[in-house]
């Protein structure tokens, strides 16, 4: 960063100041020197001009205070990245020997044609520290939001902020079992949300949401599932559908009593026996997967799977790359009628081998 | 993409009061640092009160984690024609801020719940 020339006239005041500002770091010192100069004297101006004297002498008091705390405060953080960067050596070597997953990820939520609002919501992290991403591996998650304006979006999006917080927070290295916990936990904060709400908003009891949620880790895919928004493996050209879905029709194709055809155009396909919301002690459906090299991992909700077909899915996500594929998996729902909320993610896995 | 977390369990334990305010300082638009302290102190009706320090290092964290972008550096004319570099939000501290009402939210749920659990009349909590 350049360093530009002092204003030439400098009051007393400011003559204080600018000695007073050797007492921070270096680095920080010539970045931030003329700006700090500038809006010390802007303050001061304000000062002097709101109370005389009395407001000059209290203002200089703050100034103190704060300039002693945030003083000891960046010289601590430069000590930190100094420590940082003599042990990134180290850190580094830790990169490459785990470096065999690398992902390139999309994720895309779309209202579609005939809802006015929407309530899906969506993450995906890919945790930037190497060490988190050896030990807890990379998130994503969709939620379907029930209950209507400012219900059903409430619900999807705490249920997704609360899973990827909960889950990195947790240090336990049992991938699944932190998975189904972090959903646990969110679940609980849902509850209480809905139940303080339903005090003044009796509609908040109809909040609920379904959660997909999947962690990449090493060559493991684990998969956990409340509702009917869905999991997908592509592999080869071919879309399996790793998640269970809680739906009636679903139900129904697994009794045998509709083909899954039928279920698609059936009139009760959204009603759904499982989610988030509704009781304290869900049950959580989790599978686990591995990945080879090439395979697409896909999550999306329902306004996507009524009207895409799998085939079409999979030929979509096969040709194109994470970003360009969210897009028209969505474009291709809204073409056709985009009945409800649309959301995708995308991911495609490499897996490098041992050696390299 | 909407409600996208980037990295959001890291930001939960960078977003300090300060740095959720100068967020909020930048929500309409960029300002430079003293500008920033204005909107804050507005806002707050004159009770919230930042100095340089503060406001610096904030924002060279905040620089550094991508919550903010610089704008570039030009004279503002209202405070003496100096030239000032200003900062803008950049599309995570948008996000930050999302995850940080949210974070709230259910905070303010579970106070309000275990409130009214503790005071089941209601006649404290639950107004």
């Amino acid at each position: 960063m350049q360093l530009t020339p002092m204003p030439p006239a400098l009051t007393l005041s400011e003559r204080l100041y600018c000695l007073l500002l050797w007492l921070y770091p270096p680095k920080f010192r010539r970045i931030y020197r003329r700006e700090m100069l500038l809006l010390f004297r802007d303050c001061y101006r304000e000062a002097r001009q709101k109370a005389g004297i009395r407001e000059i002498i209290r203002f200089w008091c703050f100034i103190l205070y704060e300039l002693i705390i945030t003083a000891s405060v960046e010289h601590y953080r430069t000590m930190l990245a100094l420590l940082r960067h003599l042990m990134g050596v180290e850190e580094k070597e830790l990169l490459m020997a785990n470096a065999l997953l690398s992902l390139e990820v999309a994720a895309c939520t779309d209202k579609g044609i005939k809802r006015p609002s929407n309530e899906d919501s969506v993450a995906s992290m890919v945790p930037q520290d190497a060490q988190v991403l050896t030990q807890k591996g990379a998130l994503f998650i969709v939620a379907d939001g029930m209950g209507g304006f400012n219900l059903g979006d409430v619900a999807s999006n705490l249920v997704v902020q609360q899973v990827s917080e909960y889950y990195y927070q947790d240090t336990n290295t049992d991938i699944g079992t932190s998975l189904v916990q972090a959903i646990r936990q969110a679940n609980l904060a849902l509850r209480q949300y809905i139940a303080a709400e339903a005090e003044k908003d009796f509609d908040a009891r109809r909040m609920g949401t379904t959660c997909i949620a999947a962690i990449l880790h090493d060559t493991t895919a684990y998969i956990a599932n409340i509702g009917d928004s869905r999991a997908y493996i592509v592999r080869e050209g071919q879309a399996r559908q790793i998640s269970q879905d809680h739906s009636w029709v679903a139900e129904q194709v697994r009794l045998g009593n509709l083909t899954s055809e039928e279920a698609r155009s059936h009139e009760k396909r959204n009603v759904i026996y499982r989610c988030l919301g509704t009781e304290d002690d869900v049950k959580i459906d989790l599978f686990t997967e591995p990945v080879q090299d090439g395979d697409i991992l896909v999550l999306c909700t329902d306004g996507l799977t009524n009207v895409v077909r799998d085939e079409e899915l999979a030929a979509i996500v096969t040709q194109y790359n994470s970003q360009e594929s969210t897009a028209r998996l969505i474009a291709l729902a809204n073409e056709n009628g985009g009945p409800d909320n649309i959301t995708a993610v995308v991911a495609h896995v490499s897996l490098a081998t041992q050696e390299q | 993409m909407k409600n996208g977390v980037g990295h959001a369990s890291r930001l939960s334990s960078l977003l300090t009061p300060a740095v959720f305010s100068i967020l909020l300082a930048l929500v309409d638009g960029e300002r430079h640092g003293y500008g920033i302290l204005q909107e804050i102190s507005r806002r707050s009706a004159g009770s919230a009160r930042m100095g340089p320090g503060t406001l610096y290092g904030s924002l060279r964290c905040m620089l550094a984690e991508g919550l903010v972008e610089e704008a570039g550096e030009h004279a503002d004319p209202r405070s003496g024609g100096e030239r000032r570099r200003y900062y803008r939000l950049s599309i995570v501290g948008r996000q930050a801020i999302q995850a940080e009402r949210v974070r709230l939210t259910v905070r303010m749920a579970e106070s309000k719940y275990r409130l009214c659990r503790a005071d089941p009349r209601g006649e404290l909590a639950c107004s």
